[in-house]
């Protein structure tokens, strides 16, 4: 894996698996937390309605308690006079996800508390099945209402569009990121963006835009909280800047790394200009948002520092079985170079057993 | 306290098996995958063989690293290495003790990064092992987590104490008890009081999941079914996990078989990986025989033949006197082995018969004069078994007293891994 995918598994999961159970009708409540700091919450709220129902049918026997004769119906108990007790199980297809997102720094701007433009793409990818809910619940950004009856009839639809309600993160977070770069792919500049954007990506932290009509600058300031993450990010991000000049990427973003903060960024509050790892400035071109292009772009910047801190990691790991294969080469080394006191302790060691013998016992004892 | 803390804990129980993981909080894991790593072996043999000879050596080093970047784990492993020959299947955990440090880290990173996508960094967290592991390896988990992954704290719970924890929301919390745990590849009886493990009376048996698995396979290729060899594990896995239940006394069992065969013989229906035909086998009396193996383990194996009730009873036995009636009430099943049908009212039987017959002896021998109290024995059954050593782990987590028992980073740059060696028991078990 070198790449995250966008839909998170766990709430991927967790539609499926209702999806294919819709018809139980149980309680769901659990919450899931993301890198950078987004929460989500899923929640499936049953109410029961106890009813009775006179039985036309003498043949009660049939009904057993616990029994589920239609479907969001279970039979609780039968009283003797024909009446047939039972739960109607109401709403088993509505599912309640909410979201919430990092911290805004003060540069960044929210729009009742989501980025702008978000509300217009949950409702461009989502259309029927979820309806936001105003005011979000406590302690999150958003909340939707999804209703799982009214998902496509076709499997390999339904199964795109649970993959997008996933992906979740990348439509809301995304959403600003998406609005500028598909400007950027007609050629023009969106209405009252022109200049500096700050988008958050992570808590209290943001990366910057400047919009242009044939060019997108994108500044991330790196920042990591470890010393050793500092000097291995700082490291990793040369040798992903030099990656770049080889001749298999020309058509890729270019991109520049220097520690001080480069001119896009004049004008922005010092504090948000503190990164202990340097800047990164990609230079995104119209042909690299091109169509089916612009997802994937989208993601990959909006996840940048994921990135890098997941390869962070990886180098770490990797130099600890590094370390480790050279310890155990070295220990092995030692043992080859054990002189043979070990094998004469071995001899002292069979000599004193031999000692205990019965054969020995009694020699020693003649003697 | 920091903004890690406001967050809900990480929870990872590793088993020989499976890996159960999710967030403090949580009912049920977030994920439940089988504990393996598929590692890509092909460029680093290469390199060793061959790296005097050529010049470029640097491509050859290069490829290692691609090499060691190129794994899977879970079902993923599963799958790599059965569609293509470049992937080697590694198992890190053995027995409950991790032996691969290195594939452990690349599943712990995979973990974290692909399947609970969190920042470690952001996290408490909270891991397991298995009782009578030695301090070294908690010393190694806790040098992996806290320098590779920079997580802020971290606490090693025992797993029979997180069993025991999980059924503190059920019932009225009883932290003394015996917790029988019978994973995939260890078996362990270890008593607890007081939140304290009884290092001195755990008993472990050679019998685990995977014993019921291969005398599955072996009783039904002894048979003569008609399963390919390539898939006859996974069949007996397969049918171990859906068919298998416990009985009460194996000749009425087999009677029962006979008399009626249409009602208690399965039939299974797979395809052959390799032609893509379909095969049919049935399943018989494998399906009682296969949990038969705990009680009456000379059906399987000549080397150990203690039932496991036996084994409980001379654990308990072997316990502080005072902590004994206690004890004998609360037997707690942890495990995925342990989810065949009747295996705790079995249980409960003959535990009860073994002791009821020490009573009847003892009441015999002082003939009368004072008549012992008959000891209470309860074998509990959980319906969350199957991961209640993660469960007990997420109410823990959850706890406000967890995050002070944790170890912090700054406890650990100040002092080493040492600090790992010990977790204290904390208020929240009790």
């Amino acid at each position: 894996m070198i790449l995250l995918q966008s839909p998170s598994r766990f709430i991927l999961q967790v539609l499926l698996n209702r999806v294919q159970n819709i018809d139980k009708g149980v309680e769901l409540d659990c919450h899931s937390v993301e890198f950078d700091d987004v929460r989500y919450h899923i929640q499936v709220i049953i109410s029961f309605v106890m009813c009775a129902l006179r039985l036309k049918s003498k043949k009660i026997g049939f009904c057993r308690p616990g029994m589920k004769f239609l479907c969001h119906v279970e039979v609780l108990f039968v009283l003797f006079h024909n009446h047939l007790f039972y739960t109607l199980c109401q709403y088993p297809q509505f599912m309640q996800l909410s979201m919430s997102l990092p911290t805004p720094p003060p540069e960044t701007v929210f729009y009742g508390g989501l980025p702008f433009g978000a509300i217009e793409a949950i409702k461009a990818t989502y259309g029927l099945i979820a309806q936001i809910l105003d005011p979000p619940k406590d302690g999150y950004n958003l909340t939707m209402k999804l209703n799982l009856a009214k998902l496509p009839e076709d499997e390999e639809e339904e199964h795109a569009l649970l993959v997008k309600v996933a992906s979740l993160r990348e439509v809301v977070l995304g959403a600003p990121l998406r609005v500028v770069l598909k400007h950027l792919a007609s050629k023009t500049i969106s209405p009252g963006i022109d200049e500096l954007v700050a988008l958050v990506h992570r808590p209290k932290e943001s990366f910057f835009l400047l919009p242009e009509v044939d060019k997108v600058t994108i500044v991330f300031p790196m920042r990591f909280n470890d010393s050793t993450d500092t000097v291995l990010a700082t490291s990793f991000l040369q040798e992903f800047v030099e990656a770049r000049r080889t001749a298999g990427l020309n058509n890729a973003p270019p991109c520049f790394w220097s520690y001080s903060p480069p001119p896009e960024l004049e004008g922005v509050p010092t504090q948000a200009l503190s990164a202990n790892a340097g800047f990164v400035t990609f230079v995104i071109y119209p042909r690299h948002v091109e169509g089916r292009k612009l997802d994937r772009t989208v993601w990959s910047l909006s996840t940048f520092h994921a990135y890098v801190s997941y390869h962070v990691k990886c180098s770490e790991g990797f130099m600890h079985t590094r370390m480790r294969r050279r310890v155990e080469s070295l220990i092995q080394a030692l043992d080859r170079a054990k002189p043979d006191s070990e094998g004469s302790n071995k001899t002292a060691l069979s000599r004193s057993f031999k000692r205990l013998s019965v054969k020995d016992l009694r020699s020693s004892s003649n003697s | 306290m920091d903004a890690a803390a406001s967050r809900p804990a990480v929870v990872i129980d590793n088993g020989t098996g499976f890996t159960k993981m999710g967030f403090a909080g949580n009912v049920e894991p977030c994920f439940i995958i089988p504990t393996v790593v598929a590692v890509n072996d092909s460029f680093v043999n290469q390199s060793r063989s061959s790296s005097s000879k050529s010049s470029n050596w640097l491509a050859q080093h290069s490829a290692g690293v691609m090499a060691d970047l190129d794994f899977f784990i879970g079902e993923e492993a599963l799958i790599r290495s059965r569609s293509s020959g470049t992937y080697n299947l590694s198992y890190p955990i053995h027995h409950g003790q991790v032996e691969n440090w290195d594939t452990m880290e690349r599943f712990w990173q995979q973990c974290i990064f692909n399947y609970l996508r969190c920042d470690p960094e952001d996290h408490y967290f909270l891991l397991t092992e298995s009782p009578l592991t030695a301090p070294e390896n908690r010393e190694y988990t806790g040098e992996i987590m806290f320098e590779t992954f920079n997580v802020p704290g971290l606490y090693l719970a025992v797993q029979p104490v997180l069993a025991l924890a999980a059924g503190y929301t059920t019932s009225k919390c009883e932290m003394t008890g015996v917790v029988v745990d019978v994973g995939d590849g260890a078996t362990h009886v270890v008593p607890v009081a007081d939140g304290y493990v009884i290092g001195s009376s755990i008993k472990s048996i050679p019998l685990s999941g995977k014993d019921v698995t291969l005398f599955v396979q072996q009783l039904m290729r002894e048979r003569g079914e008609h399963v390919p060899p390539e898939d006859s594990l996974e069949v007996a896995r397969k049918v171990k996990e859906m068919y298998c239940y416990t009985s009460s006394d194996i000749v009425k069992e087999y009677n029962k078989h006979d008399r009626e065969p249409s009602k208690y013989i399965k039939h299974w229906r797979g395809i052959k990986p390799k032609t893509g035909a379909t095969y049919s086998c049935d399943i018989g009396y494998e399906r009682f025989l296969g949990p038969e193996i705990f009680f009456n383990p000379e059906i399987y194996s000549d080397d150990f033949t203690t039932p496991l009730p036996s084994v409980i009873d001379k654990c308990i036995q072997s316990a502080p006197i005072d902590t004994r009636r206690a004890l004998y009430k609360n037997v707690v099943l942890s495990g995925g082995s342990t989810m065949f049908k009747d295996f705790n009212r079995r249980l409960q039987r003959d535990l009860k018969k073994i002791v009821d017959a020490r009573i009847l002896a003892s009441d015999a021998r002082l003939g009368g004069e004072g008549k012992t109290q008959p000891v209470e024995v309860n074998v509990v059954s959980h319906p969350i078994q199957r991961f209640a050593v993660w469960f007990g782990g997420s109410v823990l987590a959850s706890t406000p007293e967890f995050y002070a028992a944790c170890h912090t980073k700054a406890e650990y740059e100040e002092y080493g891994a040492s600090i790992c060696r010990t977790n204290p028991v904390f208020k929240g078990m009790y």
